[in-house]
C-alpha cells in the first residue's frame, strides 16, 4: 500500500466537515476548506458510490464472453470467433472462466478482478426492446424500462429517479457526473446531476465581476437552462478548491490515454477527494460493429482493450474504496449470433454484463444460457434474453445504493435478483 | 483597397457582415457599419426583443446588428420568399471566402494527399462561414437540419474526404427541394455507402445497417410499421450499392455491382418486388418508404419540432398534409411552419452549441475566419461538427446540453475580449449595448455588458 493510500483512509468524513487540515499529499491540500465552507455531505452515509460505464452502439456479448464450449458458435461465427481454451492449435483464446464461458483476450486486464471474486459476469442480458434500433433500446434502459411503446412516457432516467428519490438536505453538488460533453438520458431530469467534460479544463475565464453577474443573471428564474447555470456555477466553486491537474493515480495504476481512461481517472480523483460523489455515468462508443469486426484481434479486441486496462487501472487507483464502489458496465443490445458478410455483426438481441466491487459475489458467470441452437433463437437468428437488465440494476440499488422501494426507480418489475452483490 | 467591387448595394445590405470579412484587415469598413447601429439594431434573445429578432432568431441563424429593422421594413412574406428561393449556391461573398478552401477545389482524390485534420477543419470552416455570413440565412439552418438528419461520422473510414461531395450533392442540392430527391442522393452518397457499411452489403448475408436506419431514421421512425423482416428485405434490395474501388476509376463514386446483388424477389412493407431487379430494386425501396404516410408523418413532425419545439405539435398536422399533397416538397413545408403565429409567440427553443456560437459572433458582427480557435469552442460545447458517432444526429432535446454552460461562459468572455485566434470584435462599436443591458439612460457598454449578455439565460434560447 503506497503512502498516498494511507492518509486517505485515515480521511475520516467527519474530520473533513470539521475542517481538519491534515496536510500531507499535496493535491489534496484544499480540500478540507472547501468542504467546511460548502457545507455539504461528503459521503453518503452506508452507500456504495455507483459507477455505471454505457458501451454504446450494441457490444457483441457473444464475442466478448464467448460461450466457447457451445459448439453452435463457432459454427455460426467460422471468421469471428475467438479459439477455445481445449484448442489445440497455437494462438490466442479465450480466457476461461467457468469450464463453459470465457473471457475476451483483450479484457485480460480485468481477468485478476475475476479471479479474485470482484466480478461478476451476466450473460443472456437485456431489454425487451425488440426493435433492435439503438436509440430505442438505450431510451428503454436509460429509462430503466422494459421497452419503449408508441407514446410511451419519456420521463427521467433511472439514475435520476434514484437520486431524486434518496435526495436530502445538504447533498453535494457532486453528487452524480456524468463525465463528458452531453447529460445522458440515464441521468435526465436528476436532481444536481452534471456533466462535466474535463475536471481539469473545469474553471471559468474572466475576472470577479463577470462571475458576479453570471451569478446574478442565473440567480432568478427556473427554467432549465437557468437551474443548470446554478449547478454548474456551485460545481466551479467546488472544483476550484480542488487541484485536479496536479492529481497522481497511485501507482501501479496505469490509466490508458483514452477517453475512458481520463473519465475514469476523474471519477478515481472524486472517489478520494470525498466530494459526497454517489453516481458517476461513463460512456464509451463505437460498438457497432457491422463490419470487420476482428476476432482477438481488430476493432472490437481494441475497444476491448481499452475498457479493461482503463477498469483495471481504476480499481487498482482507487484501491481498498473498491469495498464502497460498484461499477457496472452494461450495453443497449447484443449482436446477431451469426457474421454478416462483412465479416462483421448486425444488431442483435441479449449481450452481457459486468458488475463489480468489493462486495460483489464475483468469479462466477450470471444466468441462464438459452442455447445457440436454431429453435432457442429469437427472430432472424439473435441470442434470447433471460435476464432482464433490470434485476441486475435493481440489486445494485437495493443492496448497494439504500434504496428501499424499488418500484420507484423499476415501475412494474417483478424483482427477481441474482444473489450478485453481498 | 477596393472593397464593394462586383457586390450591389442590396447584397451590401443583406450580407453586411460577410462583406466586411472580405476585406479582413480593413477596420474602416466594419466602423461604418458599427457606426450606424441604434440600440434596437442590436441582436436580442426571442423573450426580450422584438418580433425581427425573435422570428431571425428561430428561422435564421439570428440577426445581425441592422437586419431587424431591414426584416420590419421588408416585411416577413417579402423576407421568406427571398431567403427560400435563393438565386445561387452561395452568395458571390460567400464564393470569395470560400474559394481559398482546399475542400471546395479539389476532387476526392486530391484531396486524400491532405492530412484527414486538414480536411476536416475545412469542411468546418465552410460550414460556419456559411452560417455565418451567407445571406441566405434561412437555407442554412434548414441545412443543419439535414446534415444532422441524414448524419455522416466524418471520422468514420474516409468519411472526412467524401462529406463534402455528400454536403453539396445530398444536402446542399435538395435543402430546398424534394425530400424524396434527397433520399435517393443520400443512398448513393459514397460518405453515406461507408458511413453505414453498405459498400459491404452483398448477397448472401447482407448487411443491415442502411437499411435499418434509412427505415428508422430517414423516412419512416421507427413506430413506421416495419418489422425486422422489412428491415432483411430491404437491406437485400440494397446489396450491391456500393463505392467505386476498381483499378483506374475514379474513386469515391456511387457503384451498383450486379455481381453481388441478391436477385431474388423480395417483400417490402407488403409489395411484392419481382426478381431480377438489379438496382431497381433499390429505387423501388425509396419510392415506397418516401411515398408512406408514415414517412409524411416522421418528416413533418421531426421539421416542424427543428424549427418550433414543443408549439410545433399544433402545426405539425398541416405540414403532413402537405408533404402527402405535394410528394415531399420541402419549401411547401417550411411555409406553414415559417409563418405560424408560433414561430413568434412559441415557447422558447435551446439554441445548440452551434446555434449558440454563430448567433453570438453574428450579434456582435464579429469578424472570423471560421477556423480552429472557433471550432476549438464548439468542440468544448459538445457539438464538433460532423463529429457525432451514431446516425441520428446532435440530440434537439433542452436536457443534453445542460451540461455544457460553463464552454458558452467561456466563449462569450473570450469573444468579447477578442482572445479567439482568427475571430474578432471591434469593441469601440458596443456602445448601444449599454441600454439593453443596463437599463434605459446607461450610458455605453462596457465588454462586460457584452460577455454578460452573451453569457445570459436569456441568449442560450432562441
Amino acid at each position: 500500500m503506497q503512502e498516498g493510500c494511507d492518509s486517505y483512509q485515515s480521511w475520516s468524513r467527519r474530520a473533513i466537515l470539521r475542517g481538519a487540515a491534515l496536510g500531507g499529499v499535496a493535491w489534496m491540500a484544499g480540500i478540507p476548506s472547501a468542504l467546511a465552507n460548502l457545507g455539504f455531505r461528503a459521503q453518503p452515509d452506508g452507500r456504495d458510490t455507483l459507477v455505471v460505464v454505457f458501451l454504446r452502439g450494441g457490444a457483441d456479448g457473444l464475442n466478448v464472453v464467448p460461450p466457447y464450449l457451445d459448439d453452435d458458435y463457432h459454427r455460426r461465427r467460422p471468421s469471428l470467433r475467438i479459439r477455445s481454451p481445449k484448442e489445440s492449435a497455437a494462438g490466442t483464446k479465450t480466457l476461461d472462466l467457468d469450464g463453459f464461458f470465457g473471457l475476451h483476450p483483450s479484457l485480460a486486464g480485468l481477468y485478476p478482478l475475476y479471479r479474485e471474486g470482484k466480478m461478476a459476469v451476466i450473460q443472456a442480458v437485456g431489454s425487451a426492446d425488440q426493435t433492435r434500433s439503438h436509440f430505442e433500446a438505450m431510451s428503454a434502459m436509460e429509462r430503466g424500462l422494459a421497452r419503449l411503446g408508441p407514446g410511451s412516457d419519456t420521463s427521467n432516467g433511472w439514475l435520476a429517479r434514484y437520486l431524486n428519490h434518496t435526495a436530502q438536505e445538504g447533498d453535494s453538488p457532486l453528487r452524480a457526473v456524468a463525465i463528458g460533453d452531453l447529460m445522458p438520458d440515464s441521468l435526465r431530469g436528476g436532481l444536481s446531476a452534471m456533466a462535466l467534460p474535463d475536471l481539469g479544463a473545469f474553471r471559468l475565464r474572466g475576472d470577479r465581476a463577470f462571475r458576479e453577474r453570471l451569478t446574478e443573471a442565473y440567480g432568478s428564474s427556473n427554467d432549465a437552462i437557468a437551474t443548470a447555470g446554478r449547478e454548474t456555477l456551485r460545481v466551479l466553486d467546488t472544483l476550484n478548491r480542488l487541484d485536479y491537474a496536479g492529481y497522481r493515480a497511485t501507482a501501479p495504476a496505469a490509466y490508458p490515454s483514452s477517453d475512458l481512461g481520463n473519465a475514469l481517472k476523474q471519477v478515481a480523483f472524486l472517489l478520494k477527494a470525498e466530494v459526497g460523489l454517489e453516481v458517476a455515468f461513463l460512456d464509451k462508443g463505437g460498438w457497432d460493429t457491422h463490419v470487420a469486426q476482428g476476432s482477438t484481434t481488430g476493432w472490437l479486441a481494441g475497444l476491448l482493450e481499452d475498457v479493461g486496462n482503463s477498469l483495471a487501472a481504476f480499481t487498482a487507483d482507487i484501491g481498498p474504496r473498491l469495498g464502497k464502489t460498484t461499477v457496472v458496465v452494461m450495453t443497449e443490445f447484443g449482436r446477431r449470433v451469426y457474421e454478416n458478410s462483412g465479416l462483421g455483426t448486425d444488431h442483435g438481441r441479449a449481450s452481457c454484463m459486468f458488475v463489480m466491487g468489493g462486495s460483489t459475489r464475483g468469479g462466477k458467470v450470471y444466468g441462464d444460457w438459452p442455447t445457440l441452437a436454431d429453435d432457442k433463437l429469437e427472430g432472424t437468428g439473435d441470442l434470447r434474453v433471460t435476464t432482464d437488465y433490470r434485476d441486475v440494476l435493481g440489486e445494485v440499488l437495493t443492496r448497494r445504493m439504500g434504496l428501499d422501494q424499488i418500484d420507484t426507480v423499476f415501475p412494474g418489475l417483478r424483482h427477481r435478483p441474482l444473489g450478485l452483490l453481498g | 483597397m477596393k472593397r464593394d467591387s462586383g457586390i450591389d448595394r442590396r447584397q451590401f445590405l443583406l450580407g453586411a457582415a460577410a462583406v466586411s470579412t472580405l476585406a479582413v484587415g480593413c477596420a474602416p469598413l466594419t466602423q461604418r457599419v458599427a457606426g450606424r447601429r441604434r440600440a434596437e439594431d442590436i441582436s436580442m434573445p426571442k423573450r426580450g426583443g422584438s418580433e425581427a429578432h425573435r422570428f431571425l432568431h428561430r428561422a435564421a441563424f439570428g440577426p445581425i446588428p441592422g437586419e431587424p429593422r431591414r426584416f420590419a421594413e421588408m416585411g416577413r412574406d417579402a423576407y421568406l420568399k427571398s431567403q427560400l428561393h435563393p438565386t445561387d449556391d452561395d452568395d458571390p461573398a460567400m464564393k470569395f471566402l470560400l474559394s481559398r478552401l482546399d475542400v471546395m477545389r479539389m476532387g476526392s482524390a486530391e484531396l486524400r494527399d491532405l492530412p484527414e485534420g486538414h480536411v476536416m477543419r475545412q469542411l468546418r470552416q465552410a460550414a460556419i462561414l456559411r452560417a455565418v455570413y451567407s445571406q441566405w440565412q434561412v437555407r442554412e439552418r434548414v441545412i443543419d437540419f439535414w446534415t444532422n438528419h441524414f448524419n455522416i461520422f466524418a471520422h468514420k473510414g474516409d468519411g472526412a474526404y467524401r462529406k463534402n461531395i455528400d454536403d453539396l450533392m445530398v444536402v446542399r442540392q435538395h435543402a430546398l427541394g424534394k425530400f424524396p430527391d434527397m433520399v435517393r442522393a443520400s443512398a448513393q452518397s459514397s460518405a453515406m455507402l461507408g458511413y453505414l457499411d453498405n459498400q459491404v452489403n452483398r448477397k448472401g448475408v447482407a448487411n443491415e445497417n442502411y437499411a435499418r436506419e434509412l427505415l428508422e431514421l430517414h423516412t419512416l421512425g421507427v413506430y413506421g410499421g416495419y418489422t425486422q423482416k422489412d428491415v432483411s428485405e430491404v437491406a437485400r434490395c440494397f446489396t450491391g450499392w456500393t463505392i467505386e474501388n476498381r483499378f483506374m476509376r475514379p474513386r469515391d463514386r456511387f457503384r451498383f455491382d450486379p455481381n453481388t446483388h441478391d436477385d431474388g424477389e423480395k417483400l417490402v412493407l407488403g409489395q411484392r418486388i419481382p426478381a431480377k431487379g438489379g438496382i431497381e430494386d433499390g429505387n423501388r425501396v425509396i419510392d415506397i418508404v418516401t411515398r408512406h404516410p408514415s414517412c409524411a408523418k416522421f418528416i413533418s413532425t421531426k421539421l416542424t419540432r427543428f424549427f418550433l419545439g414543443e408549439a410545433g405539435e399544433a402545426i405539425q398536422p398541416r405540414v403532413e398534409q402537405v408533404y402527402l399533397d405535394t410528394g415531399g416538397d420541402i419549401v411547401a413545408m417550411l411555409m406553414p411552419i415559417l409563418t405560424s403565429d408560433a414561430m413568434l409567440d412559441g415557447p422558447p427553443v435551446l439554441k445548440r452549441p452551434y446555434d449558440y456560437l454563430v448567433s453570438s459572433l453574428r450579434a456582435l458582427d464579429a469578424q472570423t475566419d471560421g477556423g480552429e480557435p472557433i471550432q476549438a469552442h464548439l468542440d468544448a460545447m459538445g457539438q464538433p461538427l460532423y463529429g457525432w458517432p451514431m446516425p441520428d444526429g446532435y440530440p434537439d432535446r433542452t436536457t443534453a446540453w445542460t451540461g455544457t454552460l460553463l464552454a458558452r461562459w467561456n466563449f462569450a468572455h473570450q469573444l468579447v475580449n477578442n482572445e479567439i485566434g482568427g475571430t474578432s470584435i471591434n469593441p469601440d462599436g458596443l456602445a448601444p449595448y449599454g441600454p439593453l443591458v443596463l437599463g434605459e439612460g446607461a450610458d455605453g457598454a462596457s465588454l462586460g455588458d457584452a460577455a454578460a449578455l452573451l453569457a445570459s439565460p436569456d441568449f442560450q434560447w432562441r
